[in-house]
C-alpha cells in the first residue's frame, strides 16, 4: 500500500468529502424532527416550528402527570406492550425451538406459511378481526353476566376481547409472532445440539431440558425477538385505535392522537413532552436492538 | 432399537405440543380472519342499521360497487404512487447512497448511522406528529424556512402537495431499513473485484454499473419486495398526519378500508376492499417466499 499515487489519494479524498457531505445531509434530514420534539417539550411557549426556547421549563412534563391522565396512558402502554413482549418471547422461544429441531412433514409448509403471513397487512385483517373479537366478547359477556351481574364490566376490562386488555394483547402477540418465530428458529439452527444431547443422555425431561439448557443458551435470541416485538407493538397505532375505546384503557398512542385532536386547546409544549415520553422507550429499545438489526433484516433475506 | 423409536416418537410429539400455542394463535387471529374476510365481503355486514341486526348474503354486490367506486380506485392509485415514490425510489436511493458512503469506513460513521436509524424507532403517531410541525404552513414553519435558503416561497405544504409530502415522510422513516439491507449486501462483494477493475483503469461510475449493481441485484430485488408489502401496510403515520385528506389526496387503501369499516360502518364493503389488498399482498408475498429459499 506504500505506492499510492498522488492522483489516487486525491480521488480518495474527494470521494470521502462527498461521502461526508451526503451523510450529513441525510442525517440532518433524519434527525431534525427529533430536535423539534425535544426543544418544544422544554419550551414554556412552544410553537409548531423549530425554535430555541427563551424560557426553559419542565412544566410540560409535569402537566402530563398532574393535570392530564398521562400516567394512566403510560401504565396502559407498559402493561399491554409488556405482556405482549413476554408472551411473544415464551411462545416464539418454544415454537422456534420446535421448528428448528423437528423433522416432521409440516416443517416446510409451516415455515413458508409464516413467511406468507408476514406479508398480510394488518389493515386488511382488522375488519374480520373486529367481527371475530366482537363475537368472542359477546359470548364471554353472556357467560359472565349471570354469574357476576353488574361487576361484569369491571372483569371484562381485563379479560374482554373488545375494549379489554386481553384482546389487544392477544392480537398484538399474533402480529409479532411470525418474525419472532423466524428469529428464534434461525437462532436455534445455529446452536450446536451437543448440550441438549448431553442433557438427554443424563435422562433430563423436556421441561428440565428447556429450563436448564435451552433458556440460558437462547437468551441472545430471545433478547432480539423480544426487542423487535416490543418496538413494533409499542409503535403500533391501528390495533389500539380499532379495539380500545374507553378512556381508562387508552394507551400512549391514543392519548397523544386524541390530545392533538382537541382543537380548541392545542398546547404544543404538552404534546411534544407527551410525544417525547412515548418516544423514549422505543429509542432505548432500538439502541439495544441495533446489534441484531443486520441479522434480522438481512437474516430475513438469507433465511 | 424399539426403545429409541418410542423415545423419538415422544420427542416428536413434544415438539408439536410446544409449537401448538403459536400455531393456534396464528390460526385464530391471522389465518382465520384472512379467510373470514372473503366471506364477509359477500355480505352486507355493518356496525349499525339493518346490516348489523340481520346481515345478508349479497353475492358479488360489494365487488360490483367497488368497480364503480371512484374513491376506491383513487385510493389504489394513491397507494401505488406512495409505494413507488417512497419505498422503491426514495428509501432505496437514499439508503443506497448512505450504505455506500458508510462503506468507505470514514470517521463518525457510527454517529451518522445512529441518526439515520432514529426515524425507524419513532412510533407511528409520533412520526406523524413531528411532521405536522415540520410541514406546517406559515413563514416560520421549519420546512418553509429551510427552502427559503433556496429562494422557494413558503407554502402550506400538507395542503398544497399532500401526496408528495407523505412520500417524503415515509422515505424519511424507512431509509434505515434500506441502508442496513444494502450494507449487508455490499459487504458480501469481494474487495478484490474492485481492485482488479481499478488496475484495468475502470472509473467509479463504470465500477458501480458493472460490478456493484449486478452483484447486488438479488439483495435489491428482495428489498423491493419486502418494502413494497410493508409500505402497502402503512397506516398509523399517515392517518395521524392527514387522516387521508385533503379531499382523499392521501387516502391510502389502508386508510380507505379503515374509513369504510369504522367511520361509515360498512364492514362488508370494507372487507371487499381488504380482500383486494390481501390478494395484492399475497401475490407480492409469493415472489418474496420464492426469493427466500428457506433452509430447513
Amino acid at each position: 500500500m506504500a505506492a499510492i499515487s498522488p492522483v489516487e489519494s486525491a480521488n480518495k479524498a474527494k470521494g470521502d468529502l462527498l461521502a461526508y457531505a451526503t451523510l450529513s445531509i441525510i442525517s440532518i434530514f433524519c434527525a431534525i424532527p427529533f430536535f423539534w420534539v425535544f426543544l418544544a417539550s422544554l419550551d414554556g411557549n412552544a410553537q409548531l416550528f423549530l425554535r430555541w426556547p427563551d424560557q426553559w421549563t419542565l412544566d410540560n412534563y409535569l402537566k402530563i402527570f398532574v393535570q392530564e391522565d398521562g400516567g394512566k396512558w403510560l401504565f396502559n402502554s407498559l402493561l399491554i406492550v409488556g405482556s405482549t413482549t413476554a408472551l411473544v418471547m415464551v411462545l416464539a422461544g418454544l415454537g422456534g425451538y420446535a421448528l428448528s429441531r423437528t423433522t416432521a412433514w409440516w416443517k416446510l409448509p409451516f415455515l413458508y406459511g409464516i413467511l406468507l403471513i408476514r406479508v398480510l397487512p394488518p389493515t386488511a385483517l382488522v375488519v374480520p378481526l373486529y367481527k371475530i373479537l366482537l363475537s368472542m366478547n359477546l359470548a364471554e359477556a353472556a357467560v359472565l353476566r349471570p354469574i357476576f351481574g353488574s361487576s361484569t364490566r369491571a372483569i371484562m376490562k381485563w379479560t374482554g376481547f373488545i375494549d379489554g386488555y386481553l384482546g389487544i394483547i392477544l392480537v398484538l402477540t399474533a402480529m409479532q409472532l411470525p418474525l419472532a418465530l423466524w428469529i428464534m428458529k434461525t437462532f436455534f439452527d445455529g446452536l450446536p445440539r451437543d448440550y441438549e444431547e448431553a442433557a438427554l443422555m443424563d435422562g433430563a425431561t423436556m421441561v428440565q431440558r428447556i429450563r436448564r439448557v435451552l433458556v440460558p443458551l437462547a437468551l441472545p435470541g430471545l433478547a432480539a425477538a423480544g426487542l423487535f416485538s416490543f418496538i413494533s407493538a409499542w409503535g403500533d397505532f391501528l390495533l389500539p385505535l380499532t379495539f380500545l375505546s374507553s378512556p381508562e384503557l387508552q394507551p400512549l398512542p391514543l392519548g397523544l392522537f386524541r390530545a392533538y385532536l382537541r382543537v380548541n386547546t392545542v398546547d404544543y409544549g404538552f404534546l411534544a413532552a407527551l410525544a417525547f415520553i412515548y418516544l423514549l422507550p422505543a429509542v432505548i429499545a432500538f439502541g439495544f436492538a441495533r446489534k441484531f438489526l443486520v441479522q434480522t433484516f438481512a437474516g430475513g433475506v438469507k433465511g | 432399537m424399539a426403545v429409541m423409536n418410542a423415545h423419538e416418537a415422544r420427542m416428536k410429539r413434544q415438539l408439536l405440543v410446544i409449537l401448538l400455542p403459536s400455531m393456534l394463535l396464528l390460526l385464530a387471529f391471522v389465518v382465520y380472519p384472512a379467510i373470514y374476510s372473503v366471506y364477509l365481503s359477500f355480505t352486507n355486514e355493518a356496525l349499525t342499521g339493518a346490516g348489523a341486526l340481520r346481515p345478508r348474503f349479497v353475492g358479488i354486490r360489494n365487488y360490483a360497487r367497488l368497480l364503480n367506486d371512484a374513491k376506491f380506485w383513487n385510493s389504489l392509485l394513491v397507494t401505488f404512487f406512495f409505494v413507488v415514490g417512497s419505498a422503491i425510489i426514495g428509501q432505496f436511493v437514499l439508503g443506497l447512497v448512505a450504505a455506500m458512503a458508510l462503506g468507505r469506513s470514514i470517521k463518525f460513521g457510527r454517529i451518522f448511522s445512529s441518526m439515520i436509524l432514529l426515524p425507524n424507532a419513532a412510533p407511528e403517531v409520533v412520526a406523524g406528529f413531528m411532521w405536522i410541525s415540520m410541514l406546517a404552513g406559515g413563514d416560520n414553519a421549519t420546512l418553509s424556512r429551510i427552502v427559503a435558503f433556496f429562494g422557494i416561497s413558503p407554502s402550506d405544504w400538507l395542503n398544497t402537495f399532500p401526496l408528495t409530502m407523505i412520500i417524503i415522510v415515509n422515505t424519511w422513516r424507512g431509509i434505515a431499513t434500506a441502508m442496513i439491507l444494502l450494507m449487508a449486501g455490499l459487504s458480501t462483494i469481494p474487495k478484490e473485484i474492485y481492485e482488479a477493475a481499478r488496475m484495468d483503469g475502470a472509473t467509479s461510475t463504470q465500477m458501480f454499473r458493472r460490478i456493484t449493481l449486478p452483484l447486488m441485484m438479488p439483495t435489491i430485488l428482495l428489498y423491493m419486495l419486502i418494502s413494497a408489502v410493508s409500505t402497502i401496510a402503512v397506516f398509523g403515520m399517515v392517518y395521524a398526519l392527514t387522516r387521508g385528506g385533503p379531499g382523499g389526496a392521501t387516502e391510502l387503501v389502508s386508510i380507505y378500508i379503515y374509513n369504510q369499516s369504522f367511520t361509515a360502518y360498512q364492514l362488508g364493503y370494507g372487507a371487499a376492499v381488504a380482500v383486494v389488498v390481501l390478494l395484492i399482498s399475497v401475490l407480492i408475498g409469493i415472489g418474496y417466499v420464492k426469493a427466500m429459499k428457506v433452509e430447513v
